[in-house]
């Protein structure tokens, strides 16, 4: 059922999607550390990076990547948290040459900071401009579990709990419901 | 050359580009960001070794209006025309994109006349933004008369779509659930008119342009771009399918009523400025080929859904992503919703901005003219890019 490429990665979370209802094949959340590997698969699989994505929660700041592959419709979603305070993500541009801007935009509007990236000066907004535009306020800020689909779960790290969960089997973590609303930086 | 300006803003970029190459004496130019071949206000930084380029940069943002930002305090619904100026040549495609992603987000099923009318106007639409690429890209190349032709032709769709979508060239045409409004049947006749008559013009053209010698050199064997810098630079379009890959959205993440039509994906093997470009000339002919198959097929029925949604819709609570195969390839809008009025992200991904980003490395080596002609091949349009 999984693909090729995806198997003995390592996730934090693997969601199935469909893709009539959502247009993504699968979503895959990533420790910072395990991203440049997936990516790397990705690419040997003949996948092409489309965009890199910002996203302000209550749960982080995260990087959505999205990858198309060329032969059928098939979208890799790929998500990396980041602390709000000091957001710092691997730059994938060793991988994917296009990543470059991406980042650099992706900088811009959220300020995350992609280590390694080779030149990571403001690519569409002014280099005086401090501001992230994108950046939400503290309370208009949601959580991952109110924004994003969880599909079905296929897989899920003991200490990934930004879907609290529902139906899928549940490990046996406390149920603390409303507890990790913190951004926590191990994630 | 590099202490000229005393601007700190420009100086620091100028540090990045080292006088001296492997002893060297090279030197430093700006093309743009006023350049009538860089169409709108793109800048490449151009480091020289005599007419050879050792490196070209890019610089982009003077056109970026931050479209993302003002989605998220529009209503999903408002945000329609914003759409329309992302890109200016190929506005349905954007069109399309976005109501695509609502369209999915909800579970929306659009009626199969507007499905119809969004393949007629959406492939004049490539048609007109190929003409418009089509006419400046010769220009930039030192041809003028073609673009007169062109922009005749191109005359003839904006005639044709002023009196549906109320507008020349900013359309707003689509509606999440349908189009705004219905097509009559003068329509439908005058664009079986003008596929019969574009067909009668493709050959002038050929002779005109793409067989004349002088255009040849300056198109045949420039910057020749491999699939495997297509694949890490995320090139989508005419320019990865001039390189040999047949990757069509339209075929390849089948969306709408495509499916129903026979046609084809024209590809060039030699990924020069001259396969991008018969590319593109190529899908003149097949946008007129699925334009008159669906005149020929429209039925008649409800251009909009019943319980379209109004502008203080809310959306269902959700993430989306939805392409469609703009003019210039990929068009991607990435949607979260929280279930509220307005959106709580919104991406877009531009083609442009990827086929654009391969520029620096494709030009190294190239000289310097030939850099107007990889940039014409690549078919710019900046707001587009910088959105």
């Amino acid at each position: 059922m999984t693909p090729v490429w995806m198997e003995g990665l390592e996730t934090l979370c693997k969601c199935r999607h469909s893709f009539e209802k959502t247009g993504i094949t699968w979503g895959l959340f990533l420790s910072p550390e395990s991203l440049s590997g997936a990516v790397k698969r990705l690419y040997n699989a003949d996948f092409f990076l489309e965009d890199i994505s910002g996203l302000d929660s209550a749960n982080g700041l995260v990087a959505v990547y999205h990858l198309s592959a060329y032969s059928s419709p098939d979208r890799v979603a790929l998500y990396v948290i980041a602390p709000q305070d000091d957001p710092q993500i691997p730059s994938i541009s060793a991988v994917y040459s296009g990543a470059r801007w991406h980042e650099r935009e992706t900088s811009d509007f959220f300020g995350i900071q992609f280590t390694g990236h080779p030149d990571p000066k403001p690519l569409l907004l002014p280099e005086e401009m401090t501001d992230h535009p994108l950046v939400k306020e503290e309370k208009s800020r949601l959580s991952l579990s109110d924004l994003l689909d969880r599909g079905e779960i296929v897989e899920r790290a003991p200490d990934f709990l930004h879907f609290e969960v529902t139906d899928s089997p549940a490990p046996e973590s406390e149920p603390v419901g409303q507890g990790p609303k913190t951004p926590d930086g191990e994630s | 050359m590099k202490e000229s300006s005393e601007s700190r803003e420009f100086s620091n970029e100028y540090s990045d580009f080292s006088a001296d190459v492997e002893g060297e004496q090279t030197l430093v130019i700006n093309m743009g960001p006023q350049h009538p071949s860089t169409h709108g206000v793109l800048r490449v930084v151009l480091v020289l070794d005599g007419e050879y380029i050792v490196s070209a940069t890019p610089v982009i943002g003077y056109l970026h209006r931050m479209h993302e930002k003002m989605a998220e305090i529009r209503t999903s619904v408002q945000y329609m025309p914003n759409m329309g100026r992302v890109d200016y040549l190929n506005p349905l495609g954007w069109n399309w994109a976005y109501v695509g992603a609502l369209e999915r987000l909800a579970g929306i099923e659009v009626p199969e006349r507007a499905e119809f009318i969004r393949v007629i106007t959406g492939e004049l639409n490539r048609i007109s933004s190929h003409l418009v690429w089509f006419g400046a890209y010769i220009l930039d190349l030192g041809a003028f008369t073609p673009i007169m032709y062109a922009f005749e032709d191109r005359e003839k769709i904006l005639d044709l779509l002023q009196p549906i979508s109320g507008s020349r060239l900013t359309y707003s045409f689509f509606r999440p659930g349908g189009v705004a409004r219905d097509v009559t049947g003068s329509f439908l006749k005058d664009t079986l008119a003008f596929v019969k008559y574009m067909r009668g013009r493709l050959p002038m053209y050929r002779d005109l342009v793409t067989d004349n010698i002088i255009f040849r050199k300056r198109c045949e064997g420039v910057g020749v771009l491999s699939l495997e810098m297509c694949q890490r630079y995320g090139a989508t379009g005419p320019v990865i399918r001039g390189s040999n890959r047949p990757y069509d959205i339209r075929k390849a993440e089948p969306y709408s009523i495509y499916d129903r039509f026979d046609y084809h994906i024209p590809v060039d093997e030699k990924g020069d400025a001259m396969g991008r470009y018969r590319v593109r000339m190529a899908e003149l002919a097949e946008s007129l080929n699925i334009i008159e198959q669906a005149v020929n097929q429209i039925p008649e029925g409800a251009h909009l859904v019943k319980k379209a949604p109004k502008p203080r819709w809310k959306a269902p609570k959700g993430e989306v992503y939805f392409a469609v195969e703009g003019a210039r390839g990929k068009i991607g809008v990435y949607l979260i919703s929280n279930g509220d009025k307005h959106p709580y992200r919104v991406k877009l991904r531009s083609p442009g901005f990827s086929n654009l980003s391969l520029f620096g490395e494709l030009a190294k080596g190239h000289l310097l003219q030939d850099a107007v002609s990889i940039l014409g091949s690549l078919d710019l349009v900046i707001p587009e890019i910088d959105r």
